[in-house]
Formats: C-alpha cells, structure tokens, sequence
C-alpha cells in the first residue's frame, strides 16, 4: 500500500532521543515522509519558554519550541504519550501530559497531532502505539506491524551497537567520566552536548550512563534504589552501579528543575561512594562559561586526587 | 523481636486526616498512634534545611513532620506510595533520615504493589502481627467512614463559614467538630460526632445573599487540601464572605473513585485525550464544572515544583479563556508569605466582586 504525501514532524527533542530510530524506520517502511526540526539553539528556546507555563523544566521549554519550529512544516506533528512500561517502570507523569498539554497550547492553530500511548499497565505496550499511528494514518494492521517489526530491529541493533562502544570506551587508558542524565539533556546540541565536547578537548573520555544493556540496567538499579519507578532513572542508575568501579568521576547532569533528578540525583550522592559525583544543573543560560568552569575544576579535582597534576 | 513491643506508629501529619489515621492505627491495628505535633515555620525550617533544593515542597514538609514525630516517640514511620514524584518520597526520606542518624523502622508502601490485595495483608501483619485482617476490618471501614464524614463537614464548614452572622458559631461547631474525630473510640463516638456537627451546622441560620461569590479550588492533592500548606486559604476566603467549593477531597479522589476516573473524563475528552496525571483527570474536570456553573473564579493551587500540576495549566487557561471566568494560579513555596497571599487574594476578591456586579 504506497501512499499518499504524508508528512510527518518529529519534534527533536525529549523522546525523539530515544526512538528516532524506531519512529524513523517506521515511518520509512509505510511511506511516509518525516521532518524534524533543526538542532536546538536560542530561537528554539526562547520561543518555547515564552509558551511553556515558567515552571516548567528545560526540557519541555525546549520540545514546545521544536512543536512549534515544526508548525506548517507536515501535516502532522508525532505527540507520543508515555505513561509506563509495567509496574514500577513509569515515566514522569510530565510524558503523560505531553500530548495534550501540546495540544492545549497550540490550540489556536490549525497544526493536526498525531498521537500515540504507550500505557503498559492499562493494556498497551509499544506494539499497540504503533499499530494505532498507522491505523490514524490509514495504514492497516498488518502493514503497521511488518513497519515496527523492521523498526524494532533496527532499534535494537543500534542500541547494542552504541551499547558496544561504549564497552570499547570504558577500556580505554586516560581518564574517564561517567555522564548520567537523560538522553535529551546529555544529547541536545544546545545544553549538553556543551559538557561532553568541553570532556572530549580537554582529553577525559566522556561514557554514557543511559547507554547500557536496558533489561539488565533495570535489575540493577535495584542495588542502588528498590523503590525508584522512574524507567529512565532506572536505566542510568543501572548503568552507574555497572560503570562506577571503571569511572574516575561521575556527572549528574540534569535540566532544571527536572522532577526526578531532583530526588534521584540527592540519592546517587547519598548512596554512591568512592567516586568524586559532579551534580550538574543545567538552565537556560545563553554562556557555556559557567558550566565549562565547573568542569574544569572538577576535572582539576580528580586529577589532583589521582596525583596527575 | 518486633512482637515483644507495641509499635508506635507515625505518618506525617497531612490535613485532619490525622484523626481517621489514628482511629485505623488504634481501633483496627492495636498499635499506639504517635500524633505529629501541628505543622509550623519550624517544621518547614526542620524539612526545608535536609531536602534537596528543587524537590517538591510537600517533600519538605514531610520530611520536617516525620522528624518531629521521631522526636515526639514514634519509632515506626509510614509512608505512602503514590503515582508522582510522592512514589519516591519514601525511600529518599528514609535514606535522609539514617543519614541525619535516627533510628527507626520505616514502612515504605512503594515497597509494595498495591494493586495486589494480597499486599495489603502483609502491610498489616508487618504493623501488628498478631492482629487478623479479616476481624478488624470493620474498625477499619470505621475510619475510612470518618474520612467522609471529615470531607463532608470540612465541604460544608467553607461554603458556609463566611455567612454566619454570629462570626464564631460555625467555627466552633467544626471546632468541636474535629475534636470529637481526634478523641474517637469506637464507632458510636464517630457516628456521634458526626450527627452534632451536621445538626449544628444546619441549625445556625446563614446570612447569605440569593447570589454569593463562589469560588472552586483545584489543585494538587497535597497543598490544596493542608490548610497549613496553602496558608488556610480557604478559611481567608470564606472570611471575605465567598462561598469555596473543593472537589479535591480524599473521599473523592480516593474512596469514591478508586477504579479510575473514566467517567470523569468523558466531559472533558475535547479538552483532553488521556490522563495527564494523578490528579489532573478530577482537578480539569472539576474546573470546567465550576466555569459551567457560573462560579465567579477559580483559584489553582500547587506547591512549587509540581509537575503534574504544571501540566494542567494550559488547560485550565483555555477553560479560562472559553468561559471566560478569572483564575488565580498559586505557587506555594516554603517561603510563600501570609501577607503576600493575603493581598493576592483581596486583589482578586475585589475584580470578582466587581465583574459580578457589572455582568
């Protein structure tokens, strides 16, 4: 069934850093075109912090901006809704609200959503959200299904790559500092992708808490929190307590006032010891100065402590 | 060990619900109730100097009331689970608490899954084994009876407080009110109690005008309920002479609408599609209520750093702008003033009260 001129925007940002590969083979599979918006910079932000409520974390300042950088672009704009994978493996209720909180803010203008709800515990898993984007496109169930099948491979088969570099790299020699925070924090080229480029010139080699095996980070976020629910907070915890023995440091790097860092990240500090933990805030600052001056410093710390300097 | 000694038992002090938890505790479990002493600047002072920064502040509550009731003889504490951040509350506040050195047995509900019935039992024999489950269930539909009796005088108290002539009647019925569920044996006493504070209530004529200023209170589950919290906002209302209706009650998010709130979300499936978070179902559903029947304003309460309750307010600002009722949108901050709040409130008292006499 080739289709139609069906374009679809991916906003890049939040979630996009999890399923692109997912969202993008889908989509190629059926036909469809996709868009996504440009890399972050200050007009992204600026617009999307003057649409999203003051309270409101970095982050989502950032995707209402990518919304609406994409506004006009397709038509439609890809909302996915998170709620949980099963229990004890939620999301933050904020990707609960995501689509409609979207909706509600861009109401007054004639952009068409496309949505889907991944909503384990209420009866719909990942493969039931796909299949109801393809039936919203038009797409049949069983086209929709060979689409995420393909996806899913692909999905996986890149992760296990990035999986496997990131083995590579926590054999290297040199230093070595451990990054835990969120993919759409870590990964945005306008907030964190400041720290690992400031790690990498200054000869630290920058590995990725997220960037684990997922089902065994899941088991073992349990040593470090039994009770933490949060489904990427667990896989970074998991990939801490697999990484720590083989880091000189660790960064907590979070976008303010992200909810479950806020807890999470008081925990690591808490329940983490033997190596040095950098707690990370992130804001919506126009200079890199700051955070590539605490970096320095702690740099400086480790080294001195690992009497390298 | 743990059978040798009579837990005394604590849960950080929350509302009135207080009474109803003591009365489950003591009538249904046989275990002593340690009651946490009332909420004050220094509680918050206690919580606010161990939490994290930018945790939401009913954390910091919390934490500051638990180390109260530690102080004051508890040695077991209680903590709930739930569907925000309040999921994860336990286990940090217990992490804190062994950091700052105290000693205690700490029953963490997020430790259980409590869809499952079966959990449950081992809740109550991890409290009191010697207790049976089966028989103390009634004492324990006792207390749950006296959270909606506590809800519904509660209700009734602030739609009503603001009206009475004698300025000191109604005060003192709800007054005595509480004091009866705080002291409650058995469920005579409850019952009892119940009945006198609904007949006096009834009894005292109102001074109310055919078209009062009505105001509905949305908000997130802690502050909007905790009159310490929200700075009694409500009782600053009522003593404006506005009638304040809150659907937020735990009867109503909890008691009566256990299974889900899909019927609460039928009304609103044009302004959203799913759930947006634990309580944004009932707060937006509720909301469109009050625009609907023609209350004069809305006021949205949440402590800072809520994030389901961040996430509502685009809807509520185009339920704002649909029906065009005024909405008061409230941060509660551990440094939130009495004044401050006081001025906001007269602000908003007065454009009301003018709009109501202009349309």
């Amino acid at each position: 069934m080739e289709t139609n001129n069906i374009t679809v925007g991916l906003p890049r940002a939040m979630l996009y850093y999890r399923y692109r590969i997912l969202w993008g083979v889908f989509f190629q599979e059926l036909g469809v075109k996709t868009v996504v918006s440009g890399p972050t910079d200050r007009d992204i932000l600026e617009q999307g912090s003057a649409l999203a409520i003051d309270e409101a974390c970095l982050s989502l300042k950032i995707y209402l901006g990518h919304v609406h950088a994409l506004l006009g672009q397709c038509d439609y704009i890809l909302l996915p809704r998170v709620s949980n994978f099963g229990h004890h493996r939620n999301m933050c209720t904020r990707f609960e609200a995501m689509p409609d909180l979207t909706k509600n803010v861009f109401r007054d203008t004639q952009q068409k959503f496309l949505t889907c709800n991944i909503d384990v515990l209420a009866g719909e898993d990942e493969e039931d959200a796909f299949l109801s984007l393809g039936r919203q496109l038009g797409f049949g169930p069983k086209a929709a299904k060979r689409a995420y099948k393909l996806a899913k491979k692909a999905d996986q088969a890149q992760h296990k790559a990035r999986v496997q570099k990131q083995e590579e790299l926590s054999r290297r020699e040199g230093l070595k500092i451990l990054l835990a925070g969120h993919s759409y924090v870590v990964e945005d080229p306008y907030i964190g992708k400041v720290v690992t480029d400031y790690l990498k010139a200054a000869g630290v080699t920058p590995l990725r808490a997220d960037l684990v095996e997922r089902e065994h980070a899941l088991k073992r976020s349990r040593e470090l929190s039994p009770t933490c629910k949060w489904e990427i907070s667990r896989e970074i915890l998991g990939g801490i307590d697999l990484r720590k023995g083989q880091v000189d440091g660790i960064i907590l790097i979070g976008a303010f006032p992200c909810g479950p860092d806020a807890m999470v990240n008081e925990l690591i500090t808490r329940r983490v010891r033997g190596v040095p933990i950098l707690n990370l805030v992130l804001d919506s600052q126009t200079g890199t100065a700051g955070v590539e001056t605490r970096l320095e410093s702690f740099i400086d710390i480790i080294r001195l402590k690992e009497g390298m300097l | 060990m743990a059978e040798a000694k009579r837990r005394s038992i604590s849960f950080p002090r929350y509302a009135e619900y207080g009474c109803a938890l003591k009365y489950i505790m003591e009538q249904a479990l046989d275990v002593k109730y340690v009651m946490p002493p009332a909420l004050t600047k220094h509680t918050m002072e206690l919580g606010t100097k161990y939490s994290p920064d930018y945790v939401c502040t009913p954390f910091k509550t919390v934490l500051g009331s638990m180390i109260e009731a530690l102080e004051a003889g508890a040695d077991t504490l209680i903590m709930t689970h739930g569907l925000c951040r309040l999921g994860y509350y336990g286990e940090l506040l217990e992490q804190i608490l062994r950091d700052l050195g105290y000693q205690f047995d700490f029953i963490n509900l997020s430790d259980y899954d409590m869809d499952k019935k079966k959990e449950y039992i081992k809740i109550i024999r991890r409290i009191n084994p010697k207790v049976n489950p089966a028989r103390c269930l009634a004492q324990f539909m006792e207390g749950l009876r006296m959270v909606e009796y506590l809800d519904e005088i509660t209700g009734e108290y602030y739609k009503g407080c603001g009206f009475d002539p004698t300025g000191t009647e109604y005060k003192r019925a709800y007054q005595d009110f509480l004091t009866a569920m705080y002291t409650a044996h058995c469920r005579s006493d409850v019952e009892t109690g119940y009945r006198a504070a609904k007949g006096r209530l009834q009894s005292i004529p109102l001074d109310k005008p055919a078209q009062p200023l009505r105001v509905g209170v949305v908000g997130e589950f802690y502050t909007a309920m905790d009159a310490f919290s929200n700075l009694e906002l409500e009782q600053k209302l009522a003593d404006m002479r506005v009638e304040v209706h809150r659907w937020m009650t735990m009867t109503n998010q909890f008691l009566h609408y256990g299974n889900g709130q899909k019927n609460l979300r039928i009304k609103i499936q044009d302004l959203c599609q799913y759930d947006m978070g634990p309580t944004a179902t009932a707060n937006i559903w509720y909301a469109r209520q009050c625009a609907e029947r023609g209350f004069d304003g809305l006021i949205h309460i949440k402590s800072a750093g809520c994030t389901p309750e961040i996430d509502v307010m685009p809807v509520l600002q185009n339920i704002s702008a649909d029906y065009k009722i005024p909405v008061l949108y409230l941060t509660y901050d551990v440094q939130t003033s009495d004044v401050g709040l006081q001025t906001r409130l007269e602000a908003f008292y007065d454009m009301i009260a003018m709009r109501k006499k202009v349309f």
